[in-house]
């Protein structure tokens, strides 16, 4: 592309100039809204296909699964874990006592027992979104989501 | 003494232009590559992280539903807790857009049911009986936005019989 602008040399020389005013304009545009795009990824976590939201546990039935309670603390602005009775401070103490508690399950033959995720819906998604991680970071596939018994129950 | 005085040079200062064209052809293709000017229908959302999202494959958005839960940000509209960089809890400054339109809980329900009969699996599920819904949803909530509404989403799916539901987030950068 490289090549001489003397017209002597070349005897069809262009005038590049307006050419380059177009480009710069385009290059001016394209930097002013370039933005790196963020990488998004995704959590499958499909409904279980035969109970819906309205389908409530027959209580007869012994419920099966690894409960992870989440309330807000409103005078600290904070979710508050618990595992079963037992208080979560930590992720790293979160991702083992799940570990312990799938494990358990799996030995039982039971591999497919769910974590339910059962927050506050005044807690943040992010902090939901951590326990989700944390259950993957384990091998848990199988998340949950509890929602409230609807009016009348 | 007479001054000495040079004689007067004609110069012509005509600088190569061509290497110079050949840069700003490159950085105009890397700018123009690297733009992000599909419309898509994501609204700008700031998404959860979260290091072991599975990367996000769905080129086709054929049979992809995107609702986005995102905080206000029309023209005028002031929110002191969101604007500050805290976490808002009021639900009324929330929306649920799909494809950069905003829907209530109400509307979002229909909306969901019409998103539904898109695409309807062949056989109904031999449990229930229902025909359930083929159609995927992708739940784009922002990090802030309260679990309450992501609930409403997620059950205005099931209402709908969708139960194909993903959740967004984001890949945290690289250290």
């Amino acid at each position: 592309m490289a090549g001489s602008q003397d017209p002597n040399e070349n005897p069809v020389a262009i005038n590049v100039v307006p050419m380059v005013d177009v480009i710069f304009c385009l290059c001016v545009f394209f930097m002013c809204s370039f933005k790196f795009k963020q990488l998004e990824g995704k959590f499958d976590s499909w409904l279980p296909r035969n109970k819906g939201v309205g389908g409530i546990a027959d209580p007869s039935t012994l419920i099966e699964e690894i409960r992870v309670a989440m309330f807000w603390d409103a005078q600290n602005e904070r979710a508050v874990r618990q595992l079963g009775q037992r208080r979560v401070d930590t992720d790293q103490e979160l991702q083992q006592l799940l570990k312990e508690a799938h494990d358990d399950y799996v030995r039982l033959n039971k591999p497919d027992v769910p974590v339910t995720i059962d927050a506050d819906a005044r807690i943040p998604w992010r902090e939901v979104v951590n326990v989700v991680n944390i259950c993957k970071r384990d091998q848990i596939d199988k998340i949950e989501f509890a929602f409230g018994a609807p009016p009348g129950h | 003494m007479a001054k000495f005085q040079p004689p007067p040079v004609e110069e012509s200062v005509s600088p190569n232009l061509i290497p110079m064209i050949d840069i700003m052809f490159l950085l105009l293709l890397f700018f123009m590559l690297g733009a992000d000017m599909s419309q898509r229908e994501l609204e700008e959302v700031t998404l959860p992280q979260a290091d072991m999202v599975q990367a996000d494959s769905n080129t086709q958005t054929g049979d992809l539903t995107t609702v986005n839960v995102h905080h206000r940000t029309d023209h005028g509209f002031k929110c002191a807790v969101a604007d500050g960089g805290g976490v808002c809890r009021d639900e009324s400054h929330w929306l649920m857009a799909i494809r950069g339109k905003d829907y209530t809980r109400d509307t979002l329900n229909m909306q969901l049911q019409v998103e539904a009969t898109l695409s309807v699996e062949p056989v109904a599920d031999p449990k229930t009986g229902k025909q359930l819904s083929a159609r995927m949803v992708m739940i784009r909530a922002d990090q802030n936005a309260p679990y309450g509404l992501v609930q409403k989403v997620i059950e205005a799916c099931s209402f709908a019989n969708i139960y194909k539901i993903q959740v967004g987030a984001a890949k945290p950068p690289k250290a």
